[in-house]
Protein backbone atom coordinates (compact mmCIF):
# COMPACT_ATOMS: atom_id res chain seq x y z
CA UNK A 1 0.00 0.00 0.00
CA UNK A 2 1.36 3.43 -0.95
CA UNK A 3 1.85 5.74 1.99
CA UNK A 4 1.43 9.47 1.84
CA UNK A 5 4.65 10.99 3.19
CA UNK A 6 2.95 14.21 4.13
CA UNK A 7 0.61 12.41 6.45
CA UNK A 8 1.89 12.06 9.96
CA UNK A 9 -0.12 10.29 12.63
CA UNK A 10 -1.66 12.90 14.86
CA UNK A 11 -4.79 12.94 16.91
CA UNK A 12 -5.74 16.29 15.34
CA UNK A 13 -5.29 15.11 11.81
CA UNK A 14 -7.77 12.66 10.43
CA UNK A 15 -6.31 10.66 7.58
CA UNK A 16 -7.56 7.12 7.89
CA UNK A 17 -6.28 5.89 4.54
CA UNK A 18 -2.60 6.44 5.06
CA UNK A 19 -2.21 6.41 8.83
CA UNK A 20 -3.09 3.10 10.29
CA UNK A 21 -2.53 2.54 13.96
CA UNK A 22 -1.41 -0.71 15.50
CA UNK A 23 -4.69 -2.39 16.51
CA UNK A 24 -3.97 -2.40 20.25
CA UNK A 25 -3.46 1.37 20.16
CA UNK A 26 -6.65 1.97 18.20
CA UNK A 27 -8.57 -0.21 20.62
CA UNK A 28 -7.26 1.71 23.61
CA UNK A 29 -8.22 5.00 22.01
CA UNK A 30 -11.68 3.71 21.20
CA UNK A 31 -12.08 2.70 24.81
CA UNK A 32 -10.49 5.70 26.49
CA UNK A 33 -10.14 8.56 24.00
CA UNK A 34 -12.34 11.63 23.63
CA UNK A 35 -14.95 11.73 20.88
CA UNK A 36 -12.64 13.05 18.15
CA UNK A 37 -9.95 10.56 19.03
CA UNK A 38 -12.51 7.77 19.10
CA UNK A 39 -13.84 8.65 15.67
CA UNK A 40 -10.34 8.77 14.25
CA UNK A 41 -9.30 5.48 15.82
CA UNK A 42 -12.45 3.75 14.62
CA UNK A 43 -11.77 5.01 11.12
CA UNK A 44 -8.27 3.55 11.29
CA UNK A 45 -9.65 0.22 12.42
CA UNK A 46 -12.21 0.18 9.60
CA UNK A 47 -9.56 1.10 7.06
CA UNK A 48 -7.19 -1.68 8.06
CA UNK A 49 -10.02 -4.20 7.88
CA UNK A 50 -11.09 -2.95 4.48
CA UNK A 51 -7.57 -3.31 3.13
CA UNK A 52 -7.49 -6.93 4.18
CA UNK A 53 -9.85 -7.67 1.36
CA UNK A 54 -7.13 -6.49 -1.04
CA UNK A 55 -9.52 -4.73 -3.35
CA UNK A 56 -7.80 -1.61 -4.53
CA UNK A 57 -11.05 0.25 -4.96
CA UNK A 58 -10.45 3.24 -2.76
CA UNK A 59 -13.68 4.84 -3.91
CA UNK A 60 -15.66 1.90 -2.63
CA UNK A 61 -14.18 2.08 0.86
CA UNK A 62 -16.66 2.89 3.53
CA UNK A 63 -15.26 4.63 6.56
CA UNK A 64 -18.53 4.92 8.38
CA UNK A 65 -18.60 3.32 11.77
CA UNK A 66 -20.37 -0.03 11.52
CA UNK A 67 -23.77 0.08 13.09
CA UNK A 68 -24.07 -2.21 16.09
CA UNK A 69 -26.13 -5.27 15.23
CA UNK A 70 -25.30 -5.09 11.52
CA UNK A 71 -23.16 -7.92 10.30
CA UNK A 72 -20.71 -7.56 7.45
CA UNK A 73 -20.07 -11.02 6.03
CA UNK A 74 -18.00 -11.80 2.96
CA UNK A 75 -17.34 -15.28 1.62
CA UNK A 76 -14.38 -16.00 -0.64
CA UNK A 77 -13.55 -19.08 -2.72
CA UNK A 78 -9.92 -20.28 -2.80
CA UNK A 79 -10.75 -22.67 -5.68
CA UNK A 80 -8.71 -25.48 -4.00
CA UNK A 81 -5.66 -23.19 -3.95
CA UNK A 82 -3.96 -21.75 -0.87
CA UNK A 83 -3.93 -18.02 -1.64
CA UNK A 84 -6.05 -16.02 0.83
CA UNK A 85 -8.62 -14.67 0.78
CA UNK A 86 -9.47 -15.89 -2.77
CA UNK A 87 -12.25 -14.78 -5.10
CA UNK A 88 -15.17 -12.91 -3.52
CA UNK A 89 -18.34 -14.93 -4.11
CA UNK A 90 -20.95 -13.67 -1.63
CA UNK A 91 -21.34 -10.43 0.31
CA UNK A 92 -23.74 -9.25 3.00
CA UNK A 93 -27.35 -9.46 1.82
CA UNK A 94 -26.53 -11.35 -1.38
CA UNK A 95 -28.80 -14.33 -2.16
CA UNK A 96 -27.59 -17.93 -1.68
CA UNK A 97 -25.10 -19.05 -4.33
CA UNK A 98 -26.03 -22.73 -4.43
CA UNK A 99 -22.50 -23.68 -3.36
CA UNK A 100 -23.23 -25.44 -0.08
CA UNK A 101 -19.92 -24.44 1.56
CA UNK A 102 -20.34 -20.78 0.63
CA UNK A 103 -23.87 -20.71 2.00
CA UNK A 104 -23.05 -22.66 5.17
CA UNK A 105 -20.14 -20.32 5.91
CA UNK A 106 -22.44 -17.33 5.34
CA UNK A 107 -25.27 -18.66 7.52
CA UNK A 108 -22.95 -20.00 10.23
CA UNK A 109 -21.01 -16.77 10.61
CA UNK A 110 -24.36 -14.95 10.74
CA UNK A 111 -25.61 -17.22 13.54
CA UNK A 112 -22.35 -16.66 15.40
CA UNK A 113 -22.56 -12.88 15.04
CA UNK A 114 -26.19 -12.92 16.22
CA UNK A 115 -25.34 -15.11 19.21
CA UNK A 116 -22.63 -12.78 20.53
CA UNK A 117 -24.70 -9.68 19.78
CA UNK A 118 -28.06 -10.87 21.15
CA UNK A 119 -26.74 -12.62 24.25
CA UNK A 120 -23.70 -10.52 25.23
CA UNK A 121 -24.24 -7.30 23.24
CA UNK A 122 -20.92 -7.93 21.56
CA UNK A 123 -20.58 -6.27 18.14
CA UNK A 124 -18.60 -8.91 16.19
CA UNK A 125 -15.25 -10.54 16.92
CA UNK A 126 -13.43 -7.43 18.08
CA UNK A 127 -16.56 -5.82 19.62
CA UNK A 128 -16.14 -2.92 17.14
CA UNK A 129 -18.09 -4.45 14.25
CA UNK A 130 -15.20 -6.21 12.54
CA UNK A 131 -15.92 -7.73 9.13
CA UNK A 132 -16.49 -11.49 9.07
CA UNK A 133 -14.44 -12.90 6.22
CA UNK A 134 -14.48 -16.60 5.38
CA UNK A 135 -12.66 -18.55 2.69
CA UNK A 136 -14.02 -21.92 1.54
CA UNK A 137 -12.56 -24.62 -0.75
CA UNK A 138 -9.09 -23.98 0.68
CA UNK A 139 -6.38 -26.31 -0.68
CA UNK A 140 -7.03 -29.80 -2.08
CA UNK A 141 -8.91 -32.33 0.08
CA UNK A 142 -7.85 -30.23 3.05
CA UNK A 143 -8.89 -31.91 6.32
CA UNK A 144 -9.05 -28.78 8.43
CA UNK A 145 -10.49 -25.40 9.30
CA UNK A 146 -8.60 -22.59 11.02
CA UNK A 147 -8.55 -18.96 12.11
CA UNK A 148 -5.50 -17.17 10.66
CA UNK A 149 -5.70 -14.12 12.90
CA UNK A 150 -8.07 -12.15 10.68
CA UNK A 151 -10.37 -14.59 8.89
CA UNK A 152 -11.84 -18.09 8.87
CA UNK A 153 -10.63 -20.76 6.44
CA UNK A 154 -12.38 -24.05 5.60
CA UNK A 155 -11.22 -27.12 3.69
CA UNK A 156 -13.38 -29.48 1.61
CA UNK A 157 -12.24 -32.54 3.58
CA UNK A 158 -10.82 -35.61 1.85
CA UNK A 159 -14.24 -37.25 1.41
CA UNK A 160 -12.90 -40.54 2.80
CA UNK A 161 -12.67 -39.66 6.49
CA UNK A 162 -13.84 -36.06 6.64
CA UNK A 163 -16.71 -34.22 5.02
CA UNK A 164 -16.58 -30.47 4.32
CA UNK A 165 -15.59 -28.39 7.36
CA UNK A 166 -18.57 -26.03 7.12
CA UNK A 167 -20.98 -28.93 7.73
CA UNK A 168 -21.37 -28.32 11.46
CA UNK A 169 -22.29 -24.88 12.81
CA UNK A 170 -20.25 -25.42 15.97
CA UNK A 171 -17.08 -25.59 13.83
CA UNK A 172 -17.87 -22.14 12.42
CA UNK A 173 -18.61 -20.84 15.92
CA UNK A 174 -15.38 -22.46 17.13
CA UNK A 175 -13.26 -20.64 14.54
CA UNK A 176 -14.89 -17.25 15.15
CA UNK A 177 -14.48 -17.64 18.91
CA UNK A 178 -10.73 -17.97 18.31
CA UNK A 179 -11.01 -14.41 17.02
CA UNK A 180 -12.87 -13.29 20.14
CA UNK A 181 -10.23 -14.93 22.38
CA UNK A 182 -7.48 -13.24 20.37
CA UNK A 183 -9.07 -9.85 21.08
CA UNK A 184 -9.85 -10.58 24.73
CA UNK A 185 -7.96 -12.96 27.07
CA UNK A 186 -5.35 -13.60 24.35
CA UNK A 187 -4.70 -17.08 25.77
CA UNK A 188 -1.37 -18.30 24.35
CA UNK A 189 -1.80 -21.31 22.08
CA UNK A 190 0.30 -23.75 24.12
CA UNK A 191 -0.10 -26.00 27.13
CA UNK A 192 -2.96 -25.28 29.55
CA UNK A 193 -3.66 -21.72 28.34
CA UNK A 194 -3.80 -23.16 24.81
CA UNK A 195 -6.21 -25.90 25.94
CA UNK A 196 -8.36 -23.19 27.57
CA UNK A 197 -8.26 -21.26 24.29
CA UNK A 198 -9.47 -24.40 22.48
CA UNK A 199 -12.09 -25.07 25.14
CA UNK A 200 -13.52 -21.54 24.86
CA UNK A 201 -13.95 -22.16 21.13
CA UNK A 202 -15.71 -25.47 21.77
CA UNK A 203 -17.89 -23.98 24.53
CA UNK A 204 -19.17 -21.05 22.45
CA UNK A 205 -19.27 -23.16 19.26
CA UNK A 206 -21.56 -25.59 21.07
CA UNK A 207 -23.65 -22.79 22.59
CA UNK A 208 -24.19 -21.27 19.13
CA UNK A 209 -25.43 -24.64 17.90
CA UNK A 210 -27.66 -25.08 20.96
CA UNK A 211 -29.21 -21.64 20.51
CA UNK A 212 -29.79 -22.27 16.80
CA UNK A 213 -31.60 -25.51 17.69
CA UNK A 214 -33.29 -23.94 20.74
CA UNK A 215 -31.97 -26.70 23.02
CA UNK A 216 -31.57 -26.73 26.79
CA UNK A 217 -28.43 -28.14 28.42
CA UNK A 218 -30.27 -31.42 28.88
CA UNK A 219 -31.43 -31.63 25.25
CA UNK A 220 -28.08 -30.73 23.67
CA UNK A 221 -25.72 -33.41 22.33
CA UNK A 222 -22.59 -31.52 23.52
CA UNK A 223 -20.71 -32.85 20.48
CA UNK A 224 -18.16 -30.90 18.47
CA UNK A 225 -18.10 -31.62 14.75
CA UNK A 226 -21.14 -33.90 14.52
CA UNK A 227 -21.59 -34.82 10.84
CA UNK A 228 -17.97 -34.04 9.97
CA UNK A 229 -16.83 -37.68 9.97
CA UNK A 230 -17.97 -39.73 6.96
CA UNK A 231 -20.03 -42.93 7.17
CA UNK A 232 -16.81 -44.93 6.79
CA UNK A 233 -15.58 -43.79 10.22
CA UNK A 234 -16.65 -45.36 13.52
CA UNK A 235 -17.52 -42.22 15.42
CA UNK A 236 -20.23 -39.64 16.00
CA UNK A 237 -18.09 -36.48 16.16
CA UNK A 238 -14.59 -35.20 16.92
CA UNK A 239 -15.07 -34.33 20.57
CA UNK A 240 -17.65 -34.89 23.26
CA UNK A 241 -17.87 -32.22 25.95
CA UNK A 242 -20.12 -34.47 27.99
CA UNK A 243 -17.89 -37.54 27.80
CA UNK A 244 -14.42 -36.61 26.54
CA UNK A 245 -12.60 -39.57 24.99
CA UNK A 246 -15.73 -41.24 23.56
CA UNK A 247 -16.40 -39.32 20.33
CA UNK A 248 -14.78 -41.89 18.01
CA UNK A 249 -12.92 -45.18 18.07
CA UNK A 250 -11.88 -46.10 14.56
CA UNK A 251 -9.31 -48.35 12.90
CA UNK A 252 -7.90 -45.50 10.81
CA UNK A 253 -8.41 -42.47 13.06
CA UNK A 254 -7.64 -44.33 16.29
CA UNK A 255 -9.43 -43.51 19.53
CA UNK A 256 -10.53 -40.09 20.78
CA UNK A 257 -7.55 -39.09 23.00
CA UNK A 258 -9.31 -36.53 25.22
CA UNK A 259 -8.99 -36.95 29.01
CA UNK A 260 -12.14 -36.48 31.09
CA UNK A 261 -10.25 -35.31 34.19
CA UNK A 262 -6.84 -34.21 35.45
CA UNK A 263 -5.66 -37.74 36.25
CA UNK A 264 -5.18 -38.41 32.52
CA UNK A 265 -3.88 -35.00 31.41
CA UNK A 266 -1.61 -35.22 28.36
CA UNK A 267 1.94 -33.93 28.98
CA UNK A 268 3.60 -34.59 25.61
CA UNK A 269 4.78 -32.05 23.03
CA UNK A 270 2.44 -32.88 20.14
CA UNK A 271 -0.38 -30.48 19.26
CA UNK A 272 1.32 -27.54 21.00
CA UNK A 273 1.28 -29.48 24.24
CA UNK A 274 -2.09 -31.13 23.65
CA UNK A 275 -4.30 -28.07 23.16
CA UNK A 276 -6.96 -30.15 21.33
CA UNK A 277 -6.48 -33.04 23.77
CA UNK A 278 -6.57 -31.44 27.21
CA UNK A 279 -9.41 -29.09 26.20
CA UNK A 280 -11.57 -32.09 27.18
CA UNK A 281 -11.05 -31.23 30.85
CA UNK A 282 -12.41 -27.63 30.84
CA UNK A 283 -14.99 -28.68 28.21
CA UNK A 284 -16.42 -31.24 30.62
CA UNK A 285 -16.31 -28.72 33.49
CA UNK A 286 -18.49 -26.38 31.42
CA UNK A 287 -20.90 -29.18 30.52
CA UNK A 288 -21.19 -30.26 34.20
CA UNK A 289 -21.76 -26.69 35.44
CA UNK A 290 -24.35 -25.93 32.74
CA UNK A 291 -26.18 -29.22 33.32
CA UNK A 292 -26.37 -28.72 37.07
CA UNK A 293 -27.79 -25.22 36.52
CA UNK A 294 -30.27 -26.48 33.93
CA UNK A 295 -32.13 -24.47 31.29
CA UNK A 296 -30.41 -22.84 28.33
CA UNK A 297 -26.67 -23.18 28.85
CA UNK A 298 -25.87 -19.76 27.40
CA UNK A 299 -27.98 -17.92 29.96
CA UNK A 300 -25.98 -18.60 33.12
CA UNK A 301 -22.95 -20.86 32.54
CA UNK A 302 -22.32 -19.15 29.19
CA UNK A 303 -22.45 -15.73 30.81
CA UNK A 304 -19.97 -16.75 33.53
CA UNK A 305 -17.54 -18.15 30.96
CA UNK A 306 -17.97 -15.10 28.70
CA UNK A 307 -17.07 -12.70 31.53
CA UNK A 308 -14.04 -14.86 32.35
CA UNK A 309 -12.92 -14.78 28.70
CA UNK A 310 -13.44 -11.07 28.15
CA UNK A 311 -12.61 -9.57 31.58
CA UNK A 312 -10.69 -11.85 33.87
CA UNK A 313 -8.47 -14.41 32.14
CA UNK A 314 -5.03 -13.41 30.90
CA UNK A 315 -2.69 -14.83 28.26
CA UNK A 316 -0.99 -17.30 30.62
CA UNK A 317 -4.03 -18.39 32.64
CA UNK A 318 -4.10 -22.10 33.46
CA UNK A 319 -6.97 -24.46 34.39
CA UNK A 320 -6.79 -23.61 38.08
CA UNK A 321 -6.99 -19.90 37.33
CA UNK A 322 -9.99 -20.51 35.06
CA UNK A 323 -11.66 -22.59 37.77
CA UNK A 324 -11.15 -20.02 40.53
CA UNK A 325 -12.16 -17.17 38.21
CA UNK A 326 -15.41 -18.77 37.06
CA UNK A 327 -16.31 -19.69 40.67
CA UNK A 328 -15.71 -16.06 41.70
CA UNK A 329 -17.80 -14.70 38.82
CA UNK A 330 -20.65 -17.11 39.62
CA UNK A 331 -20.59 -15.81 43.20
CA UNK A 332 -20.63 -12.18 42.03
CA UNK A 333 -23.52 -12.74 39.62
CA UNK A 334 -25.72 -15.11 41.61
CA UNK A 335 -24.62 -14.81 45.23
CA UNK A 336 -21.96 -16.29 47.48
CA UNK A 337 -24.13 -19.21 48.54
CA UNK A 338 -25.94 -19.62 45.24
CA UNK A 339 -26.63 -22.91 43.49
CA UNK A 340 -24.91 -21.49 40.43
CA UNK A 341 -21.66 -20.94 42.33
CA UNK A 342 -21.88 -24.46 43.78
CA UNK A 343 -22.50 -25.88 40.31
CA UNK A 344 -19.31 -24.27 38.98
CA UNK A 345 -17.34 -25.44 42.03
CA UNK A 346 -18.67 -29.00 41.72
CA UNK A 347 -17.85 -29.08 38.03
CA UNK A 348 -14.18 -28.16 38.46
CA UNK A 349 -13.90 -30.54 41.44
CA UNK A 350 -15.30 -33.42 39.40
CA UNK A 351 -12.66 -32.93 36.71
CA UNK A 352 -9.96 -32.68 39.38
CA UNK A 353 -8.84 -29.09 38.83
CA UNK A 354 -9.78 -27.81 42.33
CA UNK B 1 17.96 -44.00 6.52
CA UNK B 2 15.11 -43.93 9.04
CA UNK B 3 12.36 -41.30 9.00
CA UNK B 4 9.91 -40.73 11.86
CA UNK B 5 7.02 -38.41 11.08
CA UNK B 6 4.23 -36.95 13.19
CA UNK B 7 1.45 -34.52 12.30
CA UNK B 8 -0.64 -33.24 15.21
CA UNK B 9 -3.13 -30.46 15.82
CA UNK B 10 -5.63 -29.16 13.33
CA UNK B 11 -9.26 -28.60 14.31
CA UNK B 12 -9.64 -32.37 14.69
CA UNK B 13 -6.58 -32.68 16.93
CA UNK B 14 -5.62 -36.06 15.42
CA UNK B 15 -2.09 -37.34 15.82
CA UNK B 16 -0.91 -39.05 12.63
CA UNK B 17 2.43 -40.89 12.78
CA UNK B 18 4.52 -43.03 10.47
CA UNK B 19 8.01 -44.51 10.42
CA UNK B 20 9.92 -45.40 7.29
CA UNK B 21 13.15 -47.39 7.03
CA UNK B 22 14.78 -47.37 3.61
CA UNK B 23 16.01 -50.93 4.28
CA UNK B 24 12.43 -52.07 3.70
CA UNK B 25 11.58 -49.71 0.81
CA UNK B 26 11.72 -50.48 -2.92
CA UNK B 27 14.79 -48.89 -4.56
CA UNK B 28 12.75 -46.32 -6.49
CA UNK B 29 11.07 -45.04 -3.33
CA UNK B 30 14.38 -44.89 -1.46
CA UNK B 31 15.80 -42.79 -4.27
CA UNK B 32 12.75 -40.53 -4.19
CA UNK B 33 13.00 -40.08 -0.42
CA UNK B 34 16.74 -39.32 -0.54
CA UNK B 35 16.09 -36.72 -3.20
CA UNK B 36 13.35 -35.06 -1.07
CA UNK B 37 15.60 -35.00 2.02
CA UNK B 38 18.42 -33.43 -0.01
CA UNK B 39 16.32 -30.78 -1.71
CA UNK B 40 14.82 -29.82 1.67
CA UNK B 41 18.41 -29.41 2.98
CA UNK B 42 16.92 -31.23 5.96
CA UNK B 43 20.08 -31.50 8.06
CA UNK B 44 20.65 -27.77 7.60
CA UNK B 45 17.21 -26.76 8.93
CA UNK B 46 16.81 -25.39 12.46
CA UNK B 47 15.36 -27.77 15.07
CA UNK B 48 12.46 -25.38 15.69
CA UNK B 49 11.08 -23.21 12.90
CA UNK B 50 9.30 -20.44 14.79
CA UNK B 51 5.93 -19.04 13.77
CA UNK B 52 3.20 -16.92 15.22
CA UNK B 53 0.84 -19.74 16.13
CA UNK B 54 -2.47 -19.80 14.30
CA UNK B 55 -5.29 -21.66 16.03
CA UNK B 56 -6.19 -25.08 14.60
CA UNK B 57 -3.28 -25.35 12.19
CA UNK B 58 -1.23 -28.53 11.90
CA UNK B 59 2.06 -29.08 13.70
CA UNK B 60 4.77 -31.32 12.23
CA UNK B 61 7.70 -33.15 13.79
CA UNK B 62 10.07 -35.10 11.59
CA UNK B 63 13.21 -36.97 12.66
CA UNK B 64 15.73 -38.43 10.24
CA UNK B 65 18.64 -40.75 11.06
CA UNK B 66 21.12 -41.33 8.24
CA UNK B 67 24.52 -42.86 9.00
CA UNK B 68 25.96 -40.69 11.77
CA UNK B 69 23.56 -37.84 11.09
CA UNK B 70 20.51 -37.41 13.33
CA UNK B 71 18.20 -34.42 13.23
CA UNK B 72 14.68 -33.43 14.34
CA UNK B 73 12.70 -30.51 12.92
CA UNK B 74 9.49 -29.13 14.48
CA UNK B 75 7.45 -26.74 12.38
CA UNK B 76 3.95 -25.28 12.28
CA UNK B 77 1.89 -25.50 9.09
CA UNK B 78 1.92 -21.73 8.55
CA UNK B 79 5.73 -21.54 8.43
CA UNK B 80 6.72 -24.69 6.52
CA UNK B 81 9.55 -23.74 4.10
CA UNK B 82 8.58 -24.40 0.46
CA UNK B 83 11.62 -26.70 0.14
CA UNK B 84 10.38 -28.92 2.99
CA UNK B 85 6.76 -29.19 1.87
CA UNK B 86 7.27 -32.07 -0.66
CA UNK B 87 8.96 -34.20 2.03
CA UNK B 88 6.09 -33.58 4.47
CA UNK B 89 3.55 -34.42 1.76
CA UNK B 90 5.43 -37.62 0.96
CA UNK B 91 5.42 -38.66 4.65
CA UNK B 92 1.74 -37.78 5.00
CA UNK B 93 0.93 -39.93 1.96
CA UNK B 94 2.88 -42.82 3.55
CA UNK B 95 0.94 -42.36 6.79
CA UNK B 96 -2.38 -42.40 4.92
CA UNK B 97 -1.57 -45.62 3.08
CA UNK B 98 -0.43 -47.23 6.36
Amino acid sequence: MARNKRCKPSLNHICPICCILPPHMSDQIVLNGDSTQKEWALQSIRASEQFRERRAIVGALNFNVAIAGEKRRTIFDAGTGTDLPGKRVRGEGDPPTGDVMVDEAYDGSGATYDFFYDIFERNSIDSFGMRLDSTVHFDQKYDNAFWNGSQMVYGDGDGELFNRFTISIDIIGHELTHGVTQHEAGLVYKGQPGALNESMSDVFGSLIKQRTLNQTAEEADWLIGAGLLTDKVDGTALRSMKAPGTAYDDKVLGKDPQPADMSKIYTGKADNGGVHINSGIPNRAFYLAASEMGGYAWEKAGKIWYIALTDRLRSQSNFKRAANTTVTIAGELYGRDSDEKKAVQNAWKTVGVI
Amino acid sequence: MRVTFERSGGFAGLIVTTSVDTATLPATETEQLQHLVQSANFFGLPAEIPAAPQPDRFQYEITIEDGNQHHTVRVGEASVPESLRPLLNWCMEKARRG
